[in-house]
């Protein structure tokens, strides 16, 4: 075990975890603003990654145009089908007892997932990845695959796009102001159902985004989406629910974690997420960067 | 006054008698459907599902209607009292009596060690850290191929000579009503009325002196203990056990059930999960691919429900009925 290894590794791990953060800040995102934990989000994710799949058939594999297609067009799809969601469901139990959200949100889950098992069935899927991200570039004497580079690349990009938004711009202050005051917000003359439709919409956009790129990454199934919003639940628990700069820290320490935890456990390092999250439940249940509630 | 007394022993002795016309109708059934040939047998073996997923959808609702916990988790202690039976009586040649026996105790020791962790939280987080402990439970399951066969499963398990699908069909019966009664037990007794307290309001139930995660683990464990048994009757049944048994998509089964049924009443549980199975066995009879949609259909019902009638289909036609009352 070299030192190039375990960089390699490292490369790997975080290339993970910023795939999760794409994903996780949406969840959190979304429970900051509308106080409902959205369990559909990964079904939404895997079903960003079946239409991209979807259409990347009807484009030219492998070339950056239909690359760049799949990233402006998909995660946008995503959000519509967010729009949808949030005006005719969600919206209608936010004052409502945690039990009927989790419950509306878990139907959620099983209609998604069955609606892509009926639409586009069982077999893995991938597309191509684009020439240019295809190959290995060489970092430090090191080959390292040239997608999970790039993935490692838009990670910080979205996370420094997420930070301007809600810290520099008008509509990020709002959001902000409905997570902390929502009632005085609408005292203020801001229609909040709107910032929270947004935000709703901006979630399912990220999480569409992870969609796309996945489907380059690896092979997607059914599986993917309960996978996906499982490892997001541990984030969001690590990083504590809301915050997206604990959901960028939770997602690198179960993305390196995990990878990590290959080299001596193997295939059980999928437990990895499991006991973090476990373990910061009972310590801190309301995550690293969280504020206890109640 | 006394009036009102006659007329609630009356009405307690007609819900008695109709008891008692449910019971004898269902100890009748298999003998009815037996007339029938290969679909009565059909049925029969339709039936007992029925009461079992009764059963497992009855314990899940000690912790969902009256305790007022979500779990999303509970095909954890169904799967872990299926691999009980299927490893005992595949691998360790016990008889089935026996291996039913432990298939609760194992499934109650699974939910105390995750119960444990999970009463520390309330709500959402419950919720969560449930679904991820049973996902968990799942992952073992399917990656230990060795010791649990994997994606494969345990099949083979024998059947007593003496256990016939009408035979197989009344034990299933008979225990679900054992365990009927002992919920109901249960549900009445002083520690069922503090675990409806804690439901309604947590800081009251502290306040009078409850300790509150006591009474819910308790709670956790039996009704995982229950999910355990049920888990180990359809074991049998199928005679083989399953990844799938502890899939999550098996958690939502009794939670679904409840959610018809309406998950304030003890029996409604089970109800509701027998009307979703034959609605799901009627459909599948008029066209294979309806099964395909099968879960939409049911989710959206579920959404319909949550949406507007959050006490069950019989909250839905008590309020339909006293709007025309009034």
């Amino acid at each position: 075990m070299t030192k190039e290894y375990l960089l390699f590794m490292l490369i790997n791990g975080l290339s993970e975890g910023m795939l999760l953060f794409i994903i996780a800040s949406g969840l959190s995102l979304v429970f900051g603003v509308l106080r409902v934990i959205n369990f559909a989000h990964g079904s939404l994710y895997m079903i960003g990654a079946f239409v991209a799949y979807s259409v990347s058939t009807l484009l030219t594999t492998g070339s950056l145009m239909s690359f760049l297609v799949l990233l402006l067009v998909v995660p946008p799809i995503i959000a519509v089908i967010g729009f949808v969601l949030e005006v005719t469901l969600f919206r209608r139990v936010y004052r409502e007892e945690h039990l009927l959200q989790l419950l509306l949100t878990y139907a959620l889950v099983l209609i998604l997932d069955d609606v892509v098992r009926v639409v586009w069935g069982g077999d893995p899927r991938n597309v191509a990845r684009p020439d240019l991200l295809a190959g290995s570039v060489d970092i430090m004497g090191l080959a390292l695959p040239t997608y999970n580079v790039f993935i490692l690349c838009v990670g910080p990009v979205v996370a420094v796009g997420l930070w301007l938004l809600l810290y520099r711009t008008r509509s990020g202050n709002m959001i902000r102001a409905a997570v902390s005051f929502p009632d005085t917000l609408g005292t203020l003359g801001v229609n909040v159902s709107r910032v929270m439709t947004a935000t709703f919409m901006l979630g399912c956009w990220l999480a569409g985004l992870g969609g796309v790129l996945v489907v380059s990454l690896a092979s997607i199934d059914l599986g993917i989406g309960m996978q996906k919003i499982i490892e997001c639940f541990a984030v969001v628990v690590i990083g504590g629910l809301g915050s997206v700069g604990g959901a960028l820290l939770g997602s690198l320490i179960i993305g390196t974690g995990v990878t990590f935890f290959q080299l001596p456990f193997g295939r059980w390092a999928l437990v990895f997420p499991y006991l973090m999250m476990a373990v910061v439940l009972i310590v801190r249940p309301w995550g690293l960067f969280g504020r206890p509630e109640r | 006054m006394d009036n009102q007394a006659v007329n609630q022993s009356q009405s307690r002795n007609v819900n008695h008698a109709g008891t008692l016309v449910i019971v004898a109708g269902l100890v009748l059934l298999p003998f009815i459907l037996g007339q029938l040939g290969r679909t009565g047998e059909f049925w029969i073996w339709v039936t007992t599902e029925m009461i079992i997923t009764g059963l497992f959808a009855m314990s899940l609702n000690l912790i969902l209607g009256f305790g007022g916990m979500v779990s999303f988790g509970h095909a954890a202690f169904f799967g872990v009292g299926a691999y009980t039976v299927a490893l005992l009586m595949k691998k360790a040649g016990v008889p089935l009596f026996l291996a039913l026996l432990a298939a609760p105790v194992t499934a109650a020791i699974a939910a105390a060690i995750i119960g444990w962790f999970c009463v520390r939280l309330i709500g959402l987080y419950f919720a969560i850290l449930t679904l991820a402990f049973s996902q968990l439970l799942y992952m073992i399951v399917f990656q230990w191929y060795t010791f649990t066969g994997g994606d494969d499963g345990i099949h083979g398990i024998p059947r007593p000579e003496f256990l016939g699908p009408t035979s197989y069909y009344l034990l299933c019966l008979a225990i679900f009503l054992v365990c009927f009664l002992l919920m109901r037990m249960i549900v009445n007794s002083a520690f069922g009325l503090s675990i409806r307290t804690i439901r309604e309001n947590m800081e009251r139930a502290k306040f009078i002196g409850i300790n509150v995660r006591r009474y819910q683990w308790i709670n956790f464990i039996i009704a995982g203990a229950f999910a355990g048994l049920a888990g180990g009757l359809l074991c049998e049944l199928n005679r083989f056990a399953q990844t799938e048994f502890l899939h999550w998509s098996k958690s939502a089964e009794p939670i679904l059930g409840s959610l018809v049924g309406g998950m304030y009443s003890l029996a409604g549980p089970a109800v509701g999960s027998a009307v979703l199975m034959f609605l799901k066995i009627i459909l599948q009879q008029i066209h294979r691919s309806m099964v395909e949609v099968w879960a939409i259909v049911l989710c959206s019902i579920l959404v319909v429900v949550v949406l507007f009638a959050p006490g069950g289909l019989a909250s839905l036609y008590e309020k339909l009925f006293r709007k025309s009352d009034s």
